[in-house]
């Protein structure tokens, strides 16, 4: 019987417990084969849903229907599964921060099906956030079933969302690296092997059944100096662009968050101004890879004011696509609205040069894309070998480089934190590995509560306390109820020192007369962060935790450096 | 190795809930079954090592200090024993009678305790007053490694000690100690002793070893019950 129920448990092997990277590969592998199945399910029904809704979009009546999807998206999150409308990025990393990377089953499909609806029936979003959520869920939920720690918990939830973006982009690097530079926000050999093999198996898998293509092929582009140097200027507009993406989706939350309408009203009435929009120019619509392709191929055929125009707008439609509540990332919008950006940019050189010979127009769509990618989601790394994979390019690597690093740097200087981390930056749930806020919210004051003192009554003599004083190697003395037990106040030794030494108050005063009853206390369940804070604004240096009413031990900054810089070295050599 | 998470803990020395998050979060290399924890020593010891822990299994040949706390007045007053009659008229000539007849030390140390006996009374007196007087050298003898002992001379004529109320003293408490906490363990218990009148009286009455013997074993019972408050 126990060797039966052992399978499920093979951190208990002897192959596997003095070191799991092995087992870590090998759990790797499935949670890569899986999420990468889970990618391709939503990007087949995506197909599938778009070409079923390809003759309604004739009607003139078709704008609302990306309305009724994002409605329905809306509904079936809040109704069915029970989760917050968004791209679901930011609760991946702060469930890996916070929680050991322990995610809902339901998670694993949820966003699958209403980015599905959103985007099926014509909302601007894009499909990749989903997917990395789901491959991050189903990482999450593989590593609880074979009941692993949570290290190794973590190593597989930047596996899964690794494998997502691998198979969804057929781009196994990019992959690993947003895993990397964005879920994981470490670099550590140990996450880096089974990260890799879930992109590499996630990636194979995908190649069976979708074809080993590569998203967006292109001619030949031949790139000298002078489009070089041109890619600064291309950088600094994409960085606006996506600065203005972000604003204008944040903006768009606001208006909608204040509407006095249920969620699901919100999400149509943001998906029929979509649809609207959607009337006059088809590109907004979608996760949009078919203008990408055209685009990409130079085949893209209207004028600068109109690929302008296109940028904003398909900006506009994002934003209130996501803004007012619907299902979807911001991954294939980046890709197009940088496509528009780079042909914009294009278009405006040739109208000013028109004697210089610049490289292909595709070449700055891809550029674009680049850039904005890594303006949004401030991982320049992502966006190199994202765009370098989708696009089999390498010769743009060097003006890839430039835009992607300086658009990362602009964006910087505007927006503190990526897109994707911005409210977890607000809330201050960004807790990556190695910070202060990390060590701070793994400690908790169980793990450094002091239980040396001794406690007294409230109805105690003076002269019966110094036989205690005598003993106590402490300054502090918790004042208890003698009935319940409860937690009265404290004597601090320096404050009652002078009385000490005047024997003719030994029988004159109780310790209830001398004990301090404005105490600044903590619970057990109190935040670290915040006991410091306290600590600091009233010059404390320990203070008193009361649990139920009752004193439960000290909390003081001296073995809280102790356990703090323990903590830390643990986390180090992680 | 099998052992339970509070044993871990404690040769970590580190409280339970954080061994129990570690192992939870897989930081350390232990793994749980039930209630017991599995590692391997070696892994376990050098990842402590890097990690700037120590990781210490106790020995069994592990031996206890021979008890600080435990030095208690009485067997050190019978270590030290009585010494009736100590001849003198001066406080160097009583020292020097009374340093002559302690029976556990050599020539060599005899000569140097001497010494620092007097230097001691020279910095202030050791009469306490009440006709007591407490002599003991301000560092450690080497020669005294781990037992205290005190002396009691009863001197023939009481002499002047230039004690802190000029009385005359009659009976002195040579006490030598192996480091500076017994010392001051066992003055305050000698102190707590002489602070009582009847005490002191009995003390005039050159008692005989038996008796003194009894008086202060009933003294440290007393100290013991108010300690134990």
């Amino acid at each position: 019987m126990h060797s039966l129920k052992s399978w499920r448990y093979p951190a208990k092997w002897i192959l596997f417990r003095t070191d799991d990277r092995l087992l870590l590969i090998f759990i790797a592998v499935i949670v890569g084969i899986c999420s990468s199945l889970a990618a391709i399910l939503l990007n087949r029904s995506l197909i599938a849903i778009l070409s079923w809704l390809h003759p309604f979009r004739q009607i003139w009546w078709a704008f609302v229907l990306p309305g009724i999807g994002a409605a329905m998206s809306s509904l079936f999150l809040e109704k069915i599964v029970n989760e917050g409308a968004g791209h679901g990025v930011p609760e991946v990393v702060y469930s890996v921060s916070r929680y050991g990377g322990l995610m809902r089953f339901r998670s694993s499909f949820s966003r699958l099906i209403s980015s599905c609806l959103t985007i099926g029936s014509g909302g601007s979003a894009g499909p990749e956030a989903p997917v990395v959520m789901s491959g991050a869920a189903i990482g999450s939920n593989i590593a609880k079933f074979f009941s692993l720690n949570d290290r190794q918990r973590v190593a597989l939830v930047g596996c899964g969302a690794a494998a997502a973006i691998s198979s969804i982009f057929n781009a196994p690097i990019a992959g690993m690296i947003f895993s990397m530079e964005v879920i994981l926000g470490e670099w550590s050999s140990a996450y880096l092997i089974p990260i890799a093999i879930a992109s590499v198996a996630g990636t194979e898998v995908s190649r069976i059944l979708q074809g080993n293509q590569i998203v967006f092929s292109h001619r030949h582009f031949d790139i000298d100096l002078m489009n070089i140097v041109v890619c600064l200027g291309l950088a600094i507009i994409t960085a606006a662009a996506s600065i203005l993406l972000t604003r204008m989706i944040k903006y768009m939350n606001g208006k909608y968050g204040k509407a006095p309408v249920p969620l699901w009203m919100r999400a149509a009435l943001g998906g029929c101004t979509v649809g609207l929009i959607g009337l006059f120019f088809p590109v907004v619509l979608g996760e949009g890879y078919n203008s990408i392709h055209m685009m990409i191929e130079g085949v893209f055929a209207q004028g600068f004011i109109i690929v302008v125009l296109a940028a904003f707008l398909k900006i506009l439609a994002t934003s209130l696509t996501l803004g007012s509540g619907g299902s979807g990332g911001i991954f294939a919008p980046c890709l197009v609205i940088g496509s528009f950006t780079g042909l914009a940019y294009h278009r405006g050189l040739v109208l000013l040069w028109p004697s210089v010979s610049w490289v292909n127009e595709g070449c700055f769509a891809l550029l674009g894309m680049a850039g904005l990618i890594s303006g949004m989601l401030q991982a320049p790394m992502t966006a190199i070998f994202l765009i370098v994979e989708i696009t089999g390019g390498y010769e743009v690597i060097l003006p890839l480089i430039i835009v992607s690093t300086i658009s990362t740097t602009f964006c910087r200087y505007i927006e503190s934190a990526s897109f994707y981390l911005k409210d977890l930056t607000e809330k201050g749930h960004l807790l990556r590995p190695r910070t202060d806020a990390r060590v701070l919210t793994e400690l908790n004051v169980r793990e450094l509560l002091e239980t040396d003192c001794i406690g007294v009554k409230q109805n105690m003599l003076l002269r019966d306390f110094i036989n205690i004083v005598k003993k106590s190697h402490r300054n502090y003395f918790p004042v208890e109820d003698e009935k319940t037990g409860h937690f009265l106040g404290m004597i601090y030794l320096d404050d009652i020192r002078p009385y000490l030494f005047n024997p003719g108050m030994y029988d004159a005063v109780l310790l209830g007369q001398i004990m301090d009853i404005n105490v600044q206390t903590v619970a057990l369940d109190d935040d670290l962060t915040e006991i410091l804070d306290i600590m600091d604004i009233n010059h404390l240096y320990s203070m008193p935790v009361v649990a139920d009413n009752k004193f439960a031990g000290m909390i003081s900054k001296a073995t809280l450096l102790n356990q703090y810089r323990k903590e830390l070295m643990v986390q180090a050599n992680d | 190795m099998k052992l339970a998470i509070n044993e871990i803990a404690k040769y970590l020395d580190l409280p339970v809930n954080t061994v129990e998050r570690w192992i939870r979060q897989g930081k350390i290399p232990v793994h749980r079954d039930g209630p017991d924890c599995i590692f391997k020593k070696s892994i376990l010891k050098k990842w402590a090592v890097s990690r700037n822990l120590s990781f210490t299994l106790p020995k069994n040949s592990e031996t206890k200090h021979p008890g600080i706390e435990m030095e208690n007045l009485l067997p050190a007053i019978k270590r030290g024993g009585l010494i009736h009659n100590t001849k003198g008229d001066s406080v160097n000539a009583v020292l020097k009678a009374a340093v002559d007849k302690i029976g556990m030390l050599s020539a060599d140390a005899k000569k140097e305790l001497y010494e620092r006996l007097l230097e001691r009374e020279r910095l202030t007196s050791t009469g306490i007053g009440n006709g007591v007087a407490i002599p003991h050298p301000r560092t450690q003898l080497p020669e005294v490694k781990e037992n205290a002992s005190i002396t009691t001379c009863f001197l023939e004529e009481p002499v002047d000690f230039s004690a802190v109320d000029d009385k005359p003293v009659f009976v002195m408490f040579i006490l030598l100690s192996p480091s500076v906490k017994i010392h001051l363990r066992l003055l305050s218990r000698l102190a707590f002793c002489l602070r009582d009148e009847s005490f002191v009286k009995f003390l005039r009455t050159t008692p005989d070893t038996d008796a003194f013997f009894e008086r202060i074993a009933a003294f440290e019972k007393q100290i013991d019950k108010t300690d134990a408050l």
